[in-house]
């Protein structure tokens, strides 16, 4: 969809955003976005939606001075805004006043610059650095003094008698390079916090690059196991923003695929969720299931993880002839199997033990920290995109909305459980319906996008992944942003993990089911 | 029944008739160390690669199968790399704790293994308070662990060794508790002793019945973690500490840790099948003589590896099935299950041998 | 059962562990999913939509229909192809650019098909070669175009020369063993022969 926006002044912003969540109960911060204007200068966007009218509202805000920019922060109001403002500090250099916590996130302590600005020279300032990077224990804090100076104070992250311990990067189960840093006394988590971007690649600093088409070839290496959402949503956001329509039988193989990627997802995460709460067979039972529909993409598309099947205005290839007889298969297959999902681990005693009443996020802190998808749905909101803002074909689909009040590991694990059958459901509706017709609609070789910003969400396997495209008419965007859905489910970890033991936090962390490198975009 | 006692006391007074006596013992001790190593490593050998393929046959998959013909060689191709790695000093590591740690291991795990009655006439270490010492010299291991956790100066071998402490002394007690209610059925320590009253009146385990049985699985629940064994792997629980206690050990440091979680497996499942199932007793049914005589010509030393390698596949079976524990479960697994059974499980064995109810 | 009791939580527990046992001896003894990779090599099969390794089909004149336009080399996003052309004058008198040199680099690919889609000729596609480890990275990049090749003289209606080339294009024992024998697109002989069987299996079926 394109997007309007409101223009607030730096020194007025603080006092809407408040307005705005109190009086118009836009309580959840979908996204937050660094931009980088040119002449117009540095600024933010932000992107509010409200979790009761469904309503939404989008802000920009542009600071004052290019070399020295302000905003004030918003985290005191919406928690997931602290690891997105610094983000952009990061990226963009804008101090946010009041942020306690203004340290960088995904680069290195000792960068210089600040690599999305359009004037900046990322790669005249920093060569490369044969030390190890720096991790400081302490962060810097800016405000506003009485007399309108901006001042600094230092505020200690990690105190010298915290007993810490380094969960990663190298670790076997962060499944990947995350890196978590938990403060323990004796085996309980006092306090985890997140050193990001061991494996940043800049996918949105590249993009700016790359014309559209070769954007697509990015967003497979997001979130590998929702990559056929994550292309989804770049597809639909480039051909909304083109105006260009697919035709029907596309819009099927599309959510089907989707679908089909949900149920490899979860079946993935269930594999992990058992791998590190230590049920190393159990591991192995999905894994199995899982290889049935790597197949079946395998076939349709070449590829296993990296698919590279939708493109704008369509998909690479037709489906094969076979594909809605194998997918049956496979169906049935993962539904006569489910139960043993449940036999060997869910319905154990011991791994009920360490799930229920584990890791717990109530509705406010998963609003307020915006995890959305199967986390969110587990503490009672109701956020699935497909519903919210439906795309594709869900608006003709019957689905079931898969929602929990407890809020802990075990309403997050079986959440994903019962959305593989409801993804199954899914399939079953339309497998049989897929009208003949084009797989790629025509269009230019060379594609522009007209001027403007566009944002499109599709409900990927964990959440909310929205992606937001500036264009200045170019066949380069100007500015690309990925919501990504794991980095909220990610900054949760501190919120879920407070209190409880530290083999919790290894379990809690397979139930959040964040993949890191959608984290480090 | 073959006695090997015969065999051991013709070859001692063979050689006492050409030499003096104090140097056939000083003999027979080299000889009994040898056979104690080799079959130390020969059982390391056999178990590690039974793990590897039970566990890949309980995981859909096939197991180490490129070494040799069913990958039969593969353990000795890894003995073989651990061998060659380089033992990595640690800036802050206490050096001395750190080399001694894994030996403090193996110690307790050679001479709990000495215990084991292998065949009739065969034990090495029997004496009147066997399984006295069997619990005493176990309780060593801990210390290893403690040390290599304590010594490598880094926080998830610490983290490792404190869990193991606490696990291990817990359930020490479950284990001394199980075997209690056993001796009060054979009335003795000796372990060579039990056995023989085995082979003449039937299995411990059919014997006690139900004390027996609940006595049976308290004890496989117990050893297990003992073992450090899933699902009470905490003190080297993967996902969470990496590698546990043993994290910062590399080459045959880390080796002998390895070795000796094996060995206490087999050890464990040894002393199972010595207490419950019979050791090297045979299966007999009374009134089937036929049937008893062919079972009698099967060596003892048969019948105690199959029952202890028996054992050795419930424990792993138990292994590749549950997911880990949580310190704090595991012991009120402990504390509030284990121990309470197992002491209402001794009065009930104390009834059942008091009136004379045992079969 | 009653899981808030005492025994009753002890018995649920037993319940419940001896499922999971039931649950694991059951697939202990079922089929088991390893794929033996060298061995399965003639069962190995793949669609042509398995993306492995750029190649430039030639015919038996060693011919190839690349026309040296760069529409390949623009739309890559990760510079891994490189065209080398030089114009040569034709016999007509017209001005032609020609193929000198199709550089790919394999170790910078994505195969996210972009420059197959690109191409009007037709005249590049991607093989099912998979067993592309090399020891050497100078290795990785390929000269597609075949020493002394030149391009075909175009039929006129281009597209109609497309689905017959790309979907299955000549026969897998040609392409293989004809090969340039240059310093960087040589690979062992050995590893070829091997690759080359699941292809012509496929063939057979």
């Amino acid at each position: 969809m394109t997007l309007e926006f409101t223009t607030i002044a730096p020194s007025e912003l603080h006092a809407e955003m408040l307005r705005q969540k109190n009086e118009q109960k836009m309580d959840f911060l979908v996204n937050l976005i660094g931009m980088d204007w040119g002449e117009e200068g540095l600024g933010v966007i932000y992107m509010l939606e409200s979790t009761e009218t469904g309503e939404t509202i989008n802000i920009k805000t542009v600071a004052e001075d290019r070399q020295n920019p302000y905003i004030p922060t918003v985290s005191d109001l919406w928690q997931i805004a602290n690891i997105y403002e610094r983000e952009v500090y990061d990226f963009f250099g804008i101090k946010f006043l009041n942020h306690p916590d203004m340290r960088r996130i995904f680069l290195r302590e000792d960068w210089v610059g600040y690599p999305l600005r359009k004037d900046d020279q990322t790669e005249l300032l920093n060569k490369l650095r044969m030390s190890d990077a720096p991790l400081s224990d302490t962060t810097k804090e800016y405000f506003l003094t009485p007399d309108g100076k901006v001042a600094e104070k230092t505020n200690t992250v990690w105190g010298a008698d915290e007993y810490v311990v380094n969960v990663g990067p190298q670790h076997p189960s962060t499944h990947g390079v995350l890196h978590m840093r938990a403060s323990l006394d004796g085996e309980v988590v006092k306090r985890v916090g997140l050193v990001l971007g061991y494996i940043h690649r800049g996918v949105e600093k590249i993009s700016e690059s790359l014309t559209y088409p070769q954007l697509l070839a990015l967003t497979d290496r997001l979130d590998y196991f929702s990559a056929m959402q994550n292309r989804h949503a770049l597809c639909m956001c480039i051909e909304k923003a083109m105006g260009l329509e697919v035709s029907p039988r596309v819009q099927y193989i599309r959510t089907i695929m989707d679908e089909l990627q949900r149920v490899a997802s979860h079946l993935i995460y269930y594999a992990c969720m058992t791998m590190d709460t230590g049920a190393l067979t159990a591991f192995f039972y999905t894994f199995r299931e899982r290889e049935e529909i790597c197949k079946i993409f395998e076939d349709n598309f070449g590829g296993r993880v990296i698919q590279n099947y939708n493109t704008i205005g369509g998909v690479m290839y037709d489906i094969q002839p076979d594909f809605a007889a194998e997918v049956k298969k496979v169906s049935a297959n993962i539904r006569k199997r489910f139960h043993e999902y449940q036999d060997i681990y869910t319905g154990n005693i011991i791994a009920k033990n360490r799930m229920i009443g584990v890791g717990k996020i109530s509705r406010e802190d998963a609003i307020s920290l915006g995890t959305t998808g199967p986390v969110g749905r587990a503490s009672g909101w109701m956020n699935d995109v497909r519903r919210r803002h439906p795309y594709a074909l869900y608006e003709n689909v019957e689905f079931k909305d898969i929602i929990r009040t407890e809020g802990d590991t075990n309403a997050r694990h079986w959440n994903r459980m019962e959305e593989i059958l409801e993804s199954l459901n899914i399939i079953d509706q339309l497998i049989d319906n897929i009208p003949e017709g084009e797989y790629q609609a025509k269009r230019k070789p060379i594609i522009k996008l007209p001027e403007g910003s566009y944002y499109q969400a599709v409900e990927s396997s964990r959440g909310e992944l929205g992606v937001f495209i500036e264009s200045k008419g170019d066949k380069t965007p100007y500015r690309v942003h990925y919501r990504s859905s794991s980095l909220p489910l990610a900054n949760a970890m501190d919120t879920a993990c407070r209190g409880q033991k530290f083999a919790d936090l290894i379990a809690i962390g397979a139930s959040m089911d964040f993949v890191i490198p959608d984290i480090d975009r | 029944m073959f006695d090997f006692s015969i065999v051991s006391k013709w070859f001692h007074d063979l050689l006492t008739d050409f030499i003096p006596e104090w140097l056939v013992i000083g003999i027979e001790c080299v000889i009994v160390l040898l056979f104690i190593i080799v079959l130390y490593a020969i059982l390391a050998i056999a178990l590690i690669y039974l793990e590897r393929k039970i566990c890949a046959f309980f995981q859909c998959r096939i197991g180490p199968n490129r070494v040799g013909k069913w990958g039969l060689l593969q353990v000795f191709a890894d003995v073989f790399k651990m061998l060659s790695k380089e033992i990595i000093k640690m800036r802050q590591s206490d050096r001395m704790l750190h080399d001694m740690a894994p030996f403090f291991i193996l110690t307790a795990s050679f001479l709990t293994f000495s215990c084991i009655p292998w065949n009739k006439g065969l034990e090495i270490l029997d004496f009147n308070v066997g399984i006295f010492f069997f619990i005493a010299v176990s309780g060593i291991g801990v210390i290893g662990i403690l040390l290599a956790g304590w010594a490598s100066h880094s926080k998830y071998p610490m983290i490792g060794a404190m869990r193991s402490g606490a696990q291990l002394i817990s359930y020490e007690l479950s284990i001394g508790m199980t075997m209690l209610t056993m001796l009060l059925l054979c009335g003795t320590m000796q372990l060579s002793e039990i056995v023989q009253q085995q082979a003449d009146y039937g299995w411990n385990i059919v014997r006690g019945h139900v004390p027996a049985v609940l006595a049976f699985i308290i004890y496989l629940i117990a050893g297990n973690a003992e073992c450090n064994r899933g699902p009470f792997d905490l003190p080297e629980a993967e996902s969470e500490l990496t590698a546990g206690y043993h994290t910062e050990y590399s080459g045959m440091g880390f080796g002998f840790f390895y070795l000796a979680e094996y060995l206490n497996l087999f050890i464990c499942a040894a002393m199972a099948a010595t207490i419950f199932l019979g050791g090297w007793a045979p299966l007999y049914f009374p009134g089937l003589d036929g049937f008893n005589t062919i079972m009698s010509y099967i060596p003892g030393f048969v019948w105690f590896f199959g029952k202890a390698f028996f054992v050795v596949f419930l424990l792993m079976w138990i292994r590749w099935t549950y997911p880990r524990l949580r310190i704090d479960q595991l012991l009120s697994l402990e504390w509030k299950y284990l121990m309470p059974i197992s002491m209402f499980n001794i009065i009930l064995m104390a009834i059942v041998v008091c009136f004379g109810l045992t079969l | 059962m009653n899981n808030n009791t005492y025994f009753g939580g002890i018995l649920d527990a037993v319940k419940s562990l001896t499922i999971g046992l039931k649950t694991s001896i059951k697939v202990f003894f079922e089929h088991h999913e390893t794929e033996q990779y060298p061995e399965n090599r003639a069962t190995l099969t793949f669609t042509d939509r398995n993306r492995f390794c750029l190649e430039m089909p030639h015919n038996e004149n060693n011919e190839h229909k690349c026309i040296a336009c760069g529409l390949c080399q623009m739309a890559c996003p990760n510079d891994s192809i490189t065209v080398t052309s030089e114009m040569v004058t034709t016999e007509d008198g017209k001005k032609k650019k020609q193929l000198v040199k199709y550089e790919y680099n394999i170790g910078q690919c994505m195969f996210c098909n972009l420059c197959v889609t690109a191409c009007p000729q037709g005249a590049i596609q991607f093989n099912q070669e998979f067993e592309q480890a090399v020891f050497d990275k100078s290795k990785l990049i390929k000269v597609l175009n075949h020493p002394g090749s030149k391009c075909q003289e175009r039929p006129k209606p281009v597209i109609a020369s497309k689905p017959t080339a790309t979907p299955q294009g000549q026969p897998a024992g040609t392409q293989t063993t004809g090969e340039p024998k240059t310093e960087t697109g040589e690979t062992p002989q050995q590893e070829k022969v091997a690759a080359t069987e699941p292809i012509e299996t496929k063939k057979e079926d």
